[in-house]
């Protein structure tokens, strides 16, 4: 490890989390002006979370906030593996610890709300998990490794040889950013399901932990879309854009739908075009070592 | 200056007759807009700042009133929406009512009306940011209210 | 060396008699001694290194006699057990067996000598076998007392006298290398199975008894007609020799397809995978002792040790892709039956199918890296599967009950045991656990083969699904009990036990591979996976997984939560229950519309009507058989 990496961990470490604060503030003011309204200020998201490690931290399990810790660490973890490039496969698993850490949590308050939010999460992770390693999958077959820093090896980049991949992508994004019409389990903004879904018995700073985790999660989300393009950071930034785009739209032209529709629709078309994106990959562009 | 920078309200309707929580609803629409100032209708105490309290106090809801109270972590401010809310309005003296909010629980701020306008509302918002801003610099807890449980009234 | 392989099959054989002879209130001392004499000797085993050891021939006259004379016995039992419950099919089948052996003895030209292998994988298996299995049998003198006050019953002197008897064939079964032995030593498994699943002596136990015994009749069936074709046409008879022969050439190779495929089924069956699925999951009717030792970490191991001692013969075949099909096919289809049950024994069974089945399938696929891949996670998932069912089993004691939605809250009653499932749990399903670790090398050296790596992709989301669901609902504080505290030694050791060899294993994964792994696939296949372990990172050609930066974030996770922990008062608050609570009572209690109180609760989702048995189950059947069908037509072309 030289000087430049801990340069660049320092700058993943403060810098996701601006731009993730910036991203989730840009979201409110966008679907404010979709709604006609003016909206809230570009840096809400830093007034919250500021204010919510002022508030008190009301509890009502002893452990619920290690949980918090678990799903932070972790987030900020696998944005980092993202960053040096490092095994894609393994980085969706530690990116997993994170979800569940927070599925858990919600689970351990005990509160009912909370357990049914925790569910719906859990059959989330049944409809992109699938599709995050199939992404993983169709990077081995192009590069014969796993590791994300072979891309660079790529003639085309990634987008040309599975955009069926890239359009669930969009989906996944979706249902990772909880919005709508996949914020079942729970949602950012005020518009409640469950009460708050999994996050309904946190408060104050454990709230607040968790809206940080979710600005590195931004960060993380949009990085695996600005994947499709690295090699040119233009056009990779500007696909991380659309995909932003694309969740802030949907959201605010969709209701919410049931779980047990997301899940026929990710494992009857997400699914089935990203195992037909893989094939026709394994076909034409795998070569065998 | 954050505390009032990002005001979340938790919207309590103890036996209202619906007039203010209309309007309560209407300061989130694009006309009004309260999240100009960072205002979120949070659905769960745990995470609100601001109470607001439609409604006159009944023998059937009082606990359920103490009990969002002691939920809302400090600090938090309790904003009382409508004439019933301030004082049991027209209902003040039927057989079943306590009065209004402050009979129970403490109140920062009233917002007189039936129904009170948006922006009245909005203005009661605005003057409970400050109290909130005080009762942090001030360290202020709100007190736990004791139940008693099931109340009955007095006079039965 | 050949001293430390008696002791290993005498021992247990003396144990099991000293269980009989000996009272009741001995036996706790009992399975302290066989727990420590099973460490000592198979640490033994593993310090005398490698080896084929052969029998010397002043004993084996001796010796065959006696397992002649045992294999009579065996087939004797089956006949005698079969028309005393009057169960036709296992009796024709006892039957069927039995005029194999009488065909075998009479045609086939029996073996000059008799020599046990041991090599590294060998020795991974004693070392599961004869500690694991010892921890196990310390457990069950915790257990049995209650469970058998429970349901009035009073056959412990059998229970303790057919575990460790099961302990010795394991044992047998692990080192033999001459196929008639390890036959002898298969049956004899199958059978110690058959008793203690029909422990109970119910209706129930024993008609799960018989499919168990039917169904692994079946393959051992297609495992002796396996052994008289090898020893009839190729003259083979050891199980070191399928490989010497195969790894000749192609033509040899092929040659011997049809018997390994023979082998492989009676393997199949061994392991439960999709047509034989049935008798695991009957089995759980048997004390969760019987579960966690024959029936999750070692019998049901042996199928797919048999799948990985032949990869020699089959490596990089048709018949490999068919059983590499098969596997991960298996593995996706109880993973999705697994999602959708309550019962948490039922949920460990379907598990342990679907891990024997990413073994099976990473065998089939042939490749160093692979064959290495699934001799570890036979290591990682026996201990890990063994310390949850023993976990389940106590749960039950505890709660009375072992349906998953009962289980919610346990962590307030039971906290240690809860940490320790929890830890079984996250050791299954999250990095940077052993199995995970393996899951990751089996993923990674599946993916020149689309359609095994996809089965494989959805098998693992549904792992993740139906862990979490439960893992969540026992960490949920839903329960207002207090904590009970009978706490026994003879209990919490073997489980705490596990749970630090699930810890140890996983942060020495990469001496482990090297000691044991490494040389062990070398000898296989003749080509060392090409894996480095520099700087705490397991890294093949294909992928790097950073385990001991996982290790260092956790606790480094730990040490920020304790730092930040009193940063911020906690203040301890109510539940949100839209204000209705009822303080004075249980916390989840609520006023409802009628000014009464209920407890609020909420359930996980089993999507019984997509994932539930009676719709998967028939499909499963179906393409199961279609694969075992297209694995033999693959063999004989």
């Amino acid at each position: 490890m030289n000087s430049f990496d801990i340069l660049k961990i320092v700058l993943v470490l403060i810098g996701a989390p601006i731009l993730g604060c910036l991203i989730a503030g840009i979201d409110r003011k966008l679907t404010a002006r979709l709604q006609g309204r003016v909206g809230p200020p570009l840096l809400q998201p830093y007034y919250d979370v500021v204010k919510l490690f002022k508030k008190d931290n009301m509890i009502v399990h002893p452990a619920q906030n290690f949980y918090v810790v678990i799903y932070v660490v972790f987030v900020i973890l696998s944005l980092l593996m993202l960053v040096f490039g490092m095994d894609m496969l393994m980085i969706i698993f530690v990116y997993t610890i994170s979800s569940v850490a927070l599925i858990v949590g919600g689970m351990s308050t005990g509160s009912p709300y909370a357990r049914v939010g925790s569910s719906r999460e859990i059959m989330a992770i049944l409809s992109y998990e699938p599709i995050l390693i199939l992404y993983a999958l169709a990077i081995y077959l192009l590069t014969g490794t796993f590791k994300l820093s072979a891309l660079s090896t790529l003639s085309s980049p990634l987008l040309a040889y599975i955009p069926l991949i890239f359009i669930s992508m969009l989906f996944v994004m979706n249902i990772k950013f909880k919005k709508s019409p996949f914020d079942y389990s729970t949602s950012h903004h005020a518009h409640q399901e469950l009460v708050k879904g999994m996050l309904t018995e946190y408060s104050g700073p454990g709230l607040g932990g968790i809206e940080i985790g979710h600005f590195y999660e931004y960060v993380f989300l949009l990085g695996l879309m600005f994947m499709f393009w690295s090699s040119n950071i233009i056009i990779g930034l500007l696909l991380a854009v659309i995909a932003f785009l694309f969740v802030i739209i949907m959201d605010n032209i969709t209701a919410r739908v049931y779980w047990q529709w997301m899940l026929k629709v990710s494992w009857s078309i997400l699914l089935i075009i990203s195992i037909a994106n893989i094939l026709i990959v394994y076909y034409f562009y795998f070569k065998p070592a | 200056m954050t505390l009032a920078k990002s005001p979340w309200i938790i919207h309590v309707n103890v036996n209202s007759c619906n007039g203010c929580d209309i309007e309560v609803v209407a300061c989130l629409t694009p006309l009004y807009d309260a999240e100009r100032f960072g205002v979120l209708n949070i659905g769960t105490p745990k995470q609100a700042d601001i109470m607001v309290v439609t409604g006159s106090v009944n023998y059937k809801n009082v606990n359920v009133l103490k009990n969002l109270y002691n939920q809302v972590p400090d600090p938090k401010v309790v904003l009382a929406v409508g004439a019933c809310a301030s004082t049991g309005g027209i209902f003040h003296d039927c057989y079943n009512v306590i009065g209004g909010v402050d009979q129970v629980i403490p109140v920062d701020a009233y917002v007189p009306g039936c129904c009170p306008r948006p922006e009245a509302i909005l203005d009661g918002v605005v003057a409970a940011l400050s109290i909130l801003e005080n009762k942090k610099k001030g360290n202020v807890k709100g007190k736990e209210v004791k139940m008693k449980g099931n109340e009955v009234p007095s006079n039965a | 060396m050949l001293d430390t392989i008696s002791l290993l099959i005498i021992v247990p054989v003396i144990f099991s008699i000293l269980f009989v002879a000996l009272p009741k209130s001995l036996y706790k001392i009992l399975a302290w001694a066989f727990f420590i004499l099973g460490v000592a000797l198979s640490v033994k085993l593993v310090m005398d290194g490698t080896g084929v050891v052969p029998v010397p021939e002043s004993n084996f006259a001796i010796l065959e006699n006696i397992v002649f004379v045992l294999e009579v016995l065996v087939i004797l039992f089956i006949l005698a057990v079969s028309l005393k419950y009057k169960n036709w099919p296992t009796l024709g089948l006892g039957i069927i067996s039995a005029a194999i052996f009488g065909y075998t003895y009479a045609n086939v030209h029996g073996a000059e000598g008799a020599a046990f292998n041991i090599d590294q994988f060998s020795q991974i298996m004693i070392l599961i076998v004869n500690i694991v299995g010892t921890a196990i049998i310390l457990f069950a003198t915790g257990y049995m007392d209650h469970y058998e006050e429970h349901r009035h019953l009073n056959r412990q002197k059998i229970f303790y006298f057919t575990m460790s008897f099961f302990l010795a064939a394991m044992n047998g079964l692990v080192m033999a290398d001459t196929l008639g032995w390890l036959f002898l030593f298969w049956e004899l498994t199958t059978l110690c199975s058959f008793v203690l699943i029909s422990y109970n002596m119910d209706e129930e136990g024993i008609n799960n008894g018989f499919r168990a015994l039917a169904l692994n009749l079946v393959g051992g069936i297609a495992f002796s007609i396996g052994i008289v074709l090898l020893a009839t046409n190729y003259e083979i008879s050891t199980l070191s020799g399928i490989g010497a022969y195969a790894g000749t050439n192609a033509t040899a190779m092929a040659a011997v397809a049809l018997p390994v495929a023979l082998l492989c089924i009676g393997g199949f069956a061994k392991s439960a995978q999709m047509p034989f699925q049935s008798w695991l999951l009957g089995a759980m009717v048997a004390p969760t002792p019987v579960s966690a030792l024959l029936h999750s970490s070692t019998m049901v191991n042996a199928g797919a040790f048999l799948v990985v001692k032949l990869v020699p013969a089959f490596a990089g075949t048709n018949l490999g892709t068919a059983i590499a099909l098969f596997g991960a096919f298996t593995f996706v289809m109880t993973s999705a039956l697994a999602l959708s049950q309550r019962n948490a024994k039922r949920v460990l069974a379907y598990s342990t199918i679907a891990n024997l089945g990413l073994i099976i399938a990473s065998a089939g696929i042939g490749t160093p890296l692979a064959v290495a891949a699934a001799i570890m996670l036979i290591l990682f998932h026996a201990i890990s599967k063994a310390l949850l069912f023993l976990c389940t089993g106590e749960i039950e004691h505890t709660i009375g009950s072992r349906d998953i939605e009962d289980m919610s809250g346990l962590i307030n009653k039971a906290p240690l045991l809860t940490m320790l499932i929890s830890l079984g749990m996250i050791s299954m399903l999250l990095p940077p656990f052993g199995v995970l670790l393996t899951k990751w090398v089996t993923m990674e050296v599946a993916s020149s083969n689309p359609i095994v790596s996809i089965f494989m992709i959805l098998g693992s989301a549904l792992t993740t699904v139906y862990y979490v669901k439960w893992l969540g609902t026992i960490l949920s504080t839903t329960m207002d009990k207090n904590a009970v505290h009978h706490q026994k030694p003879e209990t919490y050791f073997p489980l705490s036990f596990l749970g630090l060899c699930i810890v140890a294993t996983s942060i020495l994964v990469f001496s482990i591979y090297d000691a044991f792994i490494k040389p062990q696939v070398a000898t296989m296949l003749n080509i060392a996976p090409s894996v480095t372990g520099a700087g705490g990172q397991f890294s093949s050609e294909i992928g790097t997984f950073a385990y001991a930066l996982i290790f260092i974030v956790i606790a480094l996770a730990i040490l920020i939560y304790y730092a930040t922990k009193n940063m911020f008062a906690p203040r301890m608050s109510s539940y949100y229950l839209c204000g209705e609570n009822s303080l004075e009572k249980d916390r989840l209690m609520f006023r409802n519309g009628l000014c009464a109180y209920d407890k609020s609760s909420a359930s996980n989702i089993y999507l019984q009507n997509v994932f539930g048995e009676s719709k998967l189950t028939t499909l499963g059947y179906v393409i199961s058989i279609l694969l075992i069908v297209a694995a033999l037509a693959g063999g004989v072309l």
